[in-house]
């Protein structure tokens, strides 16, 4: 009884251990517009935890079943402002302010928590590719899958399959672990 | 038909050791360790390092510790379903002719099937709350399948077990209520722990002391019930330890260790719902609750063993 609880208490002291999330690198300074025509830039990411994607409004592919999972989380996690969420389209040609803003109404979205960003496709380009490390050869039907996941410092900590069930029950749980690091500091 | 004993006992045993570590992996959350089923990350032995994952799975579902831990459930349950399997084998061949060890082994044999495949099913449902619940319940049955089986056979090798000792006749109803209270006391509990579950998805911020709070009447619940199987198992305890002639080692030992688990049981659940929400609790809370099952379960075939003798 006393081996299984001593391996027990063991194992279990090492899985919470090992849900530490490294730091992957810093986001460089960006400026783009969201869906209200107003600046949002880097230094928005700061003291929250940003979930964040690229995908454009006309998207057949993955993209709705990107904005579903995001609408989730964005339900899920509506009891705190400490959690906000991000998307970049990726084809601004299309997605003018107007459209981005009507897209944010059909999927629910009624506050700050969750904004549509918007810029010159180079610039957008850019911040994918150096900013994120993500690929952006052919945009915007090449535009990745992943939702990044952001801490309060604006430090890019991981990388989640946006369109997959499990990436993004393991996405919930470290967003929580996150929130609850900056609550406790 | 020793070696058939001897399986029937670890069979038994090895069940019980499963229940814990199935514990262990729903209390340090390592369910989803492995994303995929009946393999872990597309390899028969899991990844020790990132590098290895295959191309199509996302690497941020990787952690190496839990996929180990999860994993480490799914080799057991595999020796255990092997286990499980000699036993039948043994048993149909030597007791073929016998109900008793018969059905048992054959029902808990098809059980064992069902419940790896409830394990694949946990896995693609991202660990479905209701799923967990019956994965827990069918291996209590499980269990207590094997455990007749194994007690069946221990009587067969020493008939006059129960031979000598004369238990009061007249409360089998005592084991009926008890039964029952207990059957629903655990799901009572996992509706607790479930239903925690469920609040969290959707409140993934708000700590378990609270969720526990809003969970309401059900804990209430839980602790009547607790105290009600206290003063059954006591008055059992009374009836066959106290006050019986000749009670046989097993009977009287049984009895005082259910009187004693359950005593833990209403210290460590009173800790959980008031105190704190401590895993390694928790996991113990229920390890009991299932091995308090058994004994009951040995108490009653002995009862029962000695009534036969006494008509």
């Amino acid at each position: 009884m006393l081996v299984a609880g001593t391996v027990a208490s063991w194992v279990i002291n090492l899985a919470n251990e090992s849900h530490d999330i490294s730091i992957i690198k810093k986001v460089p300074n960006f400026s783009l517009i969201n869906q209200n025509g107003d600046p949002f830039t880097e230094k928005d990411l700061i003291n929250k935890i940003t979930v964040l994607d690229f995908f454009f409004t006309n998207c057949p592919g993955p993209c709705p079943i990107m904005t579903y999972n995001m609408k989730n989380l964005y339900n899920d996690f509506s009891s705190t402002d400490a959690v906000q969420f991000v998307s970049i389209t990726v084809d601004p040609e299309n997605d003018s302010n107007e459209i981005l803003k009507t897209y944010s109404k059909i999927n629910g979205v009624e506050d700050q928590r969750w904004q549509f960003l918007t810029s010159d496709l180079n610039s957008i380009k850019m911040l994918k590719q150096d900013g994120f490390m993500l690929f952006a050869d052919e945009l915007p039907q090449g535009h990745a899958i992943k939702f990044i996941l952001i801490d309060e410092k604006g430090n890019i900590r991981k990388y989640f399959d946006g369109t997959d069930d499990a990436s993004i029950a393991i996405l919930k749980k470290d967003i929580t672990q996150l929130v609850k690091q900056i609550r406790s500091i | 038909m020793k070696l058939f004993r001897t399986f029937s006992y670890l069979s038994t045993g090895l069940t019980y050791l499963l229940i814990f570590v199935g514990g262990m992996v729903r209390v340090s959350g390592a369910g989803m360790g492995c994303p995929d089923w009946p393999k872990c990350f597309d390899r028969w032995i899991p990844p020790t390092n990132i590098s290895q994952l295959p191309d199509h799975i996302d690497p941020a579902k990787f952690n190496i510790v839990l996929a180990w831990i999860e994993y480490s459930n799914r080799l057991f349950g595999a020796l255990v379903g092997l286990t499980i399997t000699i036993t039948l084998i043994l048993g149909l061949k030597h007791y073929s002719q016998r109900a008793t060890i018969k059905w048992p082994l054959i029902v808990a044999f098809i059980l064992t099937l069902v419940e790896g495949w409830l394990g694949a099913v946990l896995v693609h449902t991202v660990l479905n709350p209701v799923t967990i619940t019956l994965h827990l319940l069918l291996a209590l049955i499980i269990v207590m399948l094997l455990l007749y089986a194994a007690q069946e056979s221990y009587y067969l090798e020493n008939p006059n077990a129960e031979s000598d000792s004369k238990y009061p006749p007249n409360i089998h109803w005592a084991f009926i209520v008890l039964f029952i209270t207990l059957i629903i006391e655990i799901i009572l509990g996992t509706e607790i722990r479930g239903g925690l579950e469920i609040l969290r998805k959707d409140n993934p911020l708000l700590d378990s002391n609270f969720l526990i709070y809003m969970l309401g009447p059900f804990k209430y619940m839980h602790t009547i019930l607790g105290i009600l199987i206290l003063g059954l198992s006591i008055f059992l305890w009374y009836k066959l330890a106290k006050k019986s002639h000749n009670s046989s080692e097993l009977v009287s030992q049984s009895s005082l260790a259910i009187l004693v688990l359950l005593v833990f049981q209403i210290i460590s659940g009173e800790v959980l719902v008031f105190i704190k929400v401590k895993p390694i609790v928790q996991l113990f809370h229920l390890w009991f609750a299932s091995i308090i099952m058994g004994l009951v379960s040995i108490q009653y075939c002995a009862w029962r063993k000695s009534q036969y003798y006494h008509e």
